[in-house]
């Protein structure tokens, strides 16, 4: 006699497997708002350093320069935030709303980094070197795939140069201003450095020669490590 | 194979990940975006049924597990030890049928109810010469014939056998000393038993690939024995399974088969609704092919005979009439290469298009590009790796348990980690020319 089906075991296996996905779901879920409110708080962050910067700056003016050095402060912060909401945003969509919210928030917290590297390096008299990245995810930019690769490269060999990557669509009245007070065209990916446009992809090599500072900061930076070497080795002598 | 379905999905979970500064994302408008969500669909689906799936045979496995205990038995004497001859084709097997048929008779089995039938199938070399020396032995009886295809010599076995069960060993298989005593002890304990399948054991694994096949056969073997007492077996392998005499009588001879005649016969046993029942206890070591060209050959014969005998037995398909079998493990046997073959071209096309991203950024970037993020922010949590760690754990609890039937307990060894790595690499070879050659009607050979 061949073994009867018992549709309570198919019901019960049934049962387990959704259980199981919804399971999954829910945990993934979990996962992804938790990633959100660490980007919420590493904004929340940001956005109290930033004006905590700014009072700073108004209190002391230009009296001492060096008392609000603002050159590489937030960098690293803004980096990593930038690392965390990309990963989100393949994560959960480019149209989730969560990320367009994070990705809103993101592009004002640069703008106002900007505009206080901006007041605080000229008052001080010195020249900012920024890069004003637009670019588009929208599967129309297949050069913002590699322009964004050397940008990252260069932000990690000079954490001086400070890049302001904007998306391109980006549905924010700020993004839309800068793109207007800089004439930005939709020809993309689209770099403004010293308040020029350069449009089409543009190699490291190439930006370095644009910016010629970072061949002298890099140069410095060769220089001085070498004369650490050397005072090592003649210390352990 | 369901569980190597899943092994692969894990290959999915470095998944492109990206700077916003690099503002990577995706290469395609909306239409590509489309096709991939079709795309994920499908395998989501395909997920949600290997899930299904892989719980049902684990409920199963927990209803049986009381049943299921390894270990090989003590000596042990039974109340009636049933005639049985065990037939052994050869064709070119000078090296190993003389181990084979000493295997036999050193088992435990009262001698004068076992007997021997070495049937040589038109051998082009030394395997008649070499088979004389057994031609003394009371037990044992040799036959020559013309070659006619490994069905023909077993055919001719049974209708020289009069015992009461017949059985086959190929000429490179062993049999362990208890097996035929632990078949006969079920044949006597269940009388609706009409045939018995042992529990196959890679025999010396040397190569990696013989490696990668011996947690195979674990794995197997503890699916088979899960699908036993389900009614749902499908094929009775070439080595040492065990017939009643009367199911030959009631539905005749082996008949050629797509090569792959164990499983024909398999399928019109269960058209007739007869049972046949894994005995795990019976342990029999089965030569291995050693390089891939041989794997592919043997398992390409393999995945075009199930899918062919398939074909041939539809009526089976969906049937409640033919149970568990009908409804779930056929289908599974048949439709689950396709659904290899699809996780396989979809971790494929993943792994190429990020390892075409990771080159450009290597190439822009540099080595650091190399140097992995061990921010916990960065585990991938996703829903469909999520699944897959699920369909993962199974799989190894699948394979765990398989090498506790097999050797009485757990122990991890290299073959696993060669199953996981290599199966599912390699498996897509043989699988996409069975579907190619089922798709042309093109048979497969034997060797």
């Amino acid at each position: 006699m061949r073994k009867t089906i018992d549709s309570k075991k198919y019901i019960l296996a049934l049962a387990i497997t959704v259980a199981v996905f919804v399971g999954a779901l829910i945990i993934s879920n979990k996962f992804s708002a938790q990633r959100i409110a660490e980007i919420k708080a590493i904004e929340s962050n940001i956005s109290m350093d930033i004006l905590s910067s700014e009072t700073q700056f108004a209190l002391l003016k230009e009296s001492s320069c060096k008392a609000v050095d603002h050159s590489s402060a937030f960098s690293e912060e803004l980096n990593e935030l930038a690392q965390k909401l990309s990963y989100m945003e393949d994560s959960l969509g480019a149209k989730n709303s969560e990320v367009i919210s994070l990705k809103k928030y993101y592009s004002l917290l640069q703008v106002k980094d900007y505009l206080l590297v901006k007041q605080v390096q000229e008052k001080c008299g010195v020249k900012p070197i920024t890069i004003i990245y637009f670019y588009s995810n929208t599967g129309d930019c297949e050069e913002c795939v590699r322009e964004g690769y050397v940008l990252t490269r260069l932000r990690q060999e000079f954490p001086e140069l400070r890049i302001y990557a904007f998306d391109y669509n980006l549905d924010l009245s700020v993004v839309n201003t800068m793109k207007s007070i800089y004439g930005v065209r939709d020809t993309l990916p689209a770099l403004n450095i010293w308040e020029e446009n350069y449009y089409g992809f543009k190699s490291a090599e190439e930006i370095e020669i644009i910016i010629p500072q970072l061949k002298k900061l890099r140069a410095a930076r060769e220089k001085a490590e070498a004369e650490a070497k050397e005072t090592a080795t003649s210390t352990k002598k | 194979m369901i569980a190597n379905v899943h092994l692969q999905a894990i290959a999915i979970l470095p998944n492109i990940r990206y700077n916003v500064c690099e503002k990577t994302v995706r290469t395609s408008g909306l239409f590509s975006i489309m096709i991939e969500s079709f795309f994920n669909t499908i395998l989501y689906i395909f997920l949600f049924f290997s899930l299904y799936l892989e719980v049902f045979f684990m409920i199963t496995f927990f209803e049986e597990r009381e049943n299921m205990k390894a270990g090989k038995p003590a000596q042990k004497k039974l109340s009636y030890y049933p005639s049985t001859t065990i037939i052994v084709p050869c064709w070119n097997e000078e090296k190993t049928v003389s181990g084979t048929v000493e295997s036999l008779l050193a088992i435990n089995y009262p001698k004068n109810k076992l007997n021997v039938i070495i049937i040589d199938d038109g051998s082009t070399d030394n395997t008649w010469h070499v088979i004389q020396k057994f031609k003394n032995n009371p037990q044992i009886s040799l036959i020559k014939k013309e070659n006619g295809g490994k069905h023909t010599a077993v055919n001719l076995g049974i209708q020289e056998s009069t015992s009461e069960i017949i059985g086959c060993l190929d000429a490179d298989s062993f049999v362990e000393k208890n097996a035929l005593l632990e078949i006969a002890e079920a044949f006597n304990e269940d009388q609706d038993m009409m045939a018995a399948t042992p529990m196959l054991i890679v025999h010396e694994p040397k190569t990696i690939l013989q490696k990668m096949q011996k947690t195979e056969y674990h794995a197997g073997a503890f699916l088979k024995r899960i699908l036993s007492p389900l009614d749902a077996i499908y094929v009775t392998p070439g080595p040492f399974s065990i017939f009643r005499r009367t199911v030959f009588e009631k539905i005749g001879l082996y008949k050629h088969a797509h090569n792959t005649e164990d499983m024909e016969f398999a399928l019109r046993m269960q058209t007739h609704h007869m049972r046949i029942r894994n005995i795990h206890t019976a342990h029999v070591h089965t030569t291995t092919p050693d390089t891939l060209y041989k794997l592919y050959r043997q398992r390409l014969r393999w995945a075009y005979g199930i899918m062919k005998n398939t074909l041939d037995y539809r009526f089976i398909l969906f049937r409640r009439e033919y149970g568990i079998l009908g409804m779930i493990a056929l289908p599974l046997s048949f439709f689950g290469v396709f659904v290899f073959l699809y996780n396989f071209g979809f971790i494929l096309f993943h792994t190429i298009r990020s390892s075409f991203s990771k080159i450009i950024e290597i190439s822009i970037k540099g080595t650091s590009a190399l140097v992995p993020n061990f921010d916990s922010f960065y585990i991938n949590t996703d829903f469909i790796v999520l699944l897959a760690y699920v369909l993962f754990g199974i799989g190894l609890v699948i394979i765990w348990n398989g090498v506790k039937l097999a050797e009485g307990r757990f122990s991890p060894s290299m073959s696993i980690l060669y199953f996981i790595v290599l199966y599912g690499f390699i498996a897509p070879l043989w699988f996409t020319r069975a579907v190619f050659n089922v798709a042309l009607s093109k048979g497969t050979k034997w060797r």
